[in-house]
């Protein structure tokens, strides 16, 4: 942003040179994104130009690798899938999240601070230590087994190991993620709205639908364009508690390298990753701009 | 992995930084120092380190001055990459049959030749693929007996029997030695199973396959899904096994039809330590210490003359025992290695359709 209003300023001064470029370059903002663009170009760019470069170099030169990955079925099923799965799991973080986003953005104090807190603690925990703790929790020694047998369900469900227990997890990691997103644009709408249309004879229910939800649908968008890339990339929970037809195309990557050592077709199918995600991220910018996420 | 998270030592951040400092100023001379003092080793991690370490690592410390650090857990992946980019995590290795068979066809190992280690200290048969035989472990059945409690699964076709014998199961993910399973479940004679036909065997994986509720992959995992009760019988190795037999769990081991895999210690092609690495596999398989390392896993040595340092009852447990090698089939590297990459991806795709 800061980088737009300098080129935008010296442009209406004098017409673009190259020392008008060099001056751009080294005016001070230059120096504020220098280390996160050079820490980027080494850490990001680089590694990633190398994973494109063995996407059509290994075995053998040429876009192979990328031809056989969409002539396979099972290939195209483990995308279509990791899609189907992320849909299911954005969804259901949305409606676990939304309630308590409209909570603690309308009755703030220390309510909103104590939903936001277990919120944020749930953030910061690693996501592996997550699943770890969903594995005790669906185990067939848990409390969730547990709690059915002392009700007389008898033989108990078996809960770990199911796409259930995979897709549930999943949500739970990402529901933070979809709060914040709903709660920062959430706290924007005005009360105002809200008692107006009460003061017109709406109902509670009636307010909601046509005055508050619409105003929240930013903050939607912006948590299910979060929570869905995110879980595109999920490797760790599918693989520990899902189901072993569960394979989402993370896991999918993970056994193209660890068992197959096809660093080739694995670096093409994760291109292909990053590709569904990149054009996410286009759809979104293009309807409502990227830069609204972030607000 | 939680726990390697876990053990980081705290430090403040301007404890970190003058480290961070102090290790640039002094990389150039850590790396000449290790060059010449330290061999990295890739282990499995947990007990089996602990062994190693006691029995393997410090004692060749004490004798050569050559410190050992570890890297776990084992990774196949990992040694491949290393030869790719040249920048060598780990120098030494163990390998089961089929990953030696893969890391020797794609040249991942270094080769065996006498100068490396002097035949004396070796023993006829010593060295396969450019892997020195260590020790053999065996992948067998067990069940809870509090589940199964007149009596259990005798062979694979009784694991494949849910109906005789019903109950949740899980293999590891590991074709080479579930195709194994799945043949003998199906009739195949131990004496005729390799190569193997694969349509056959994953036929008879349909059979079991809505049955396995999880194919493990690490061996802690294995025995944690049959202590926690996710599992009532399990294709696991003996070694971890007969541990929670140990732990006094209500565990029964079968050793018929087991499937005997050969761990081998191979070393890393083009790592800079690999003269101190063939010294240490050298130390590794004398008769005396591999005898010791067998005991505390359960493993069955592989050097001969191992055995006269075990007694009778040790000998009993393990895989390659006089009362249980008879009832086993050891897997063939040379016959399977033409199928190895056939076999990994019809397996992978069976498993997630």
């Amino acid at each position: 942003m800061a980088l737009d209003l300098t080129l935008s300023r010296s442009a209406q001064g004098r017409a673009w040179s190259a020392a008008g470029w060099a001056s751009a370059l080294i005016r001070p903002p230059f120096l504020l994104y220098a280390p996160a663009s050079l820490f980027l170009a080494v850490f990001f760019l680089a590694p990633l130009g190398l994973v494109i470069w063995m996407s059509v170099s290994e075995p053998t030169v040429g876009f192979d690798n990328y031809a056989e990955f969409f002539a396979s079925k099972y290939d195209l099923n483990v995308l279509a899938r990791t899609f189907q799965t992320a849909l299911i799991v954005t969804i259901t973080s949305l409606v676990f999240a939304y309630p308590v986003a409209y909570v603690a953005a309308r009755k703030g104090g220390a309510v909103g601070s104590f939903l936001l807190g277990i919120v944020a603690l749930s953030f910061w925990t690693s996501f592996l230590v997550r699943t770890y703790a969903w594995m005790v929790i669906l185990g067939a020694r848990g409390p969730v087994v547990g709690l059915l047998v002392a009700l007389g369900v008898n033989p108990p469900p078996r809960l770990l190991f199911t796409t259930f227990a995979a897709t549930f997890a999943m949500a739970h990691m990402l529901v933070p993620f979809m709060v914040l997103a709903l709660y920062a644009v959430m706290k924007r709408i005005d009360e105002v709205y809200m008692r107006a249309a009460a003061s017109l004879g709406a109902r509670p229910l009636k307010a909601f639908l046509t005055v508050y939800l619409p105003q929240s649908l930013p903050g939607v968008l912006n948590g299910a364009t979060l929570v869905f890339i995110t879980c595109l990339g999920f490797y760790v929970t599918p693989t520990l508690i899902g189901s072993p037809q569960d394979k989402m195309i993370a896991g999918r990557i993970g056994q193209q390298i660890e068992q197959l050592l096809e660093f080739g077709a694995a670096s093409a199918t994760s291109m292909v990753l990053l590709a569904a995600a990149v054009a996410l991220f286009v759809i979104y910018d293009r309807l409502f701009g990227i830069e609204k996420m972030w607000r | 992995m939680a726990k390697t998270v876990m053990a980081l030592p705290r430090t403040t951040r301007r404890g970190l930084l003058s480290m961070l400092g102090g290790a640039m100023v002094a990389m150039p001379f850590i790396r000449e120092a290790r060059a010449a003092e330290t061999l990295y080793i890739n282990t499995w991690g947990g007990p089996w380190e602990e062994a190693a370490r006691a029995i393997l690592f410090n004692p060749f410390t004490a004798e050569t001055g050559i410190e050992i650090r570890t890297i776990a857990p084992v990774s196949f992946a990992k040694l491949a990459a290393q030869t790719r980019t040249g920048i060598y995590e780990f120098d030494v290795t163990t390998l089961g049959v089929a990953e030696l068979g893969r890391a020797n066809h794609a040249k991942l190992i270094d080769t065996y030749d006498e100068s490396k280690i002097p035949a004396s200290s070796l023993w006829p048969g010593a060295v396969t693929l450019n892997g020195v035989n260590s020790h053999a472990f065996a992948n067998i059945i067990a069940y809870r007996r509090d589940k199964i409690p007149n009596g259990g699964p005798r062979n694979w076709a009784d694991f494949w029997d849910t109906t005789k014998f019903p109950g949740s199961r899980s293999l590891q993910n590991y074709p080479a030695r579930v195709l194994a399973f799945a043949l003998m479940a199906d009739g195949v004679e131990p004496a005729k199973l390799f190569p193997y036909d694969l349509d056959r065997a994953f036929k008879s994986l349909d059979r079991i396959k809505k049955d396995v509720r999880v194919w493990w992959s690490q061996s802690p995992q294995s025995q944690q899904l049959l202590r926690d009760g996710e599992v009532e019988l399990i294709g696991m190795w003996n070694t971890s096994a007969q541990a929670m037999v140990d732990q006094k769990q209500p565990i029964e081991l079968v050793f018929d039809q087991a499937v005997i895999d050969v761990a081998t210690w191979v070393v890393a092609r083009g790592s800079p330590r690999t003269k101190n690495a063939w010294r240490f596999i050298e130390f590794a398989v004398g008769p005396e210490r591999l005898a010791q390392f067998a005991q505390k896993n359960n493993y069955g040595p592989m050097n001969p003359a191992s055995f006269k340092y075990l007694s009778p009852e040790i000998i009993s447990h393990m895989p390659t025992s006089p009362q249980n090698l008879p009832k086993s089939v050891i897997l063939d590297a040379e016959k399977l290695l033409p199928q190895l990459d056939v076999m990994a991806k019809r397996f992978e795709q069976w498993l997630s359709t």
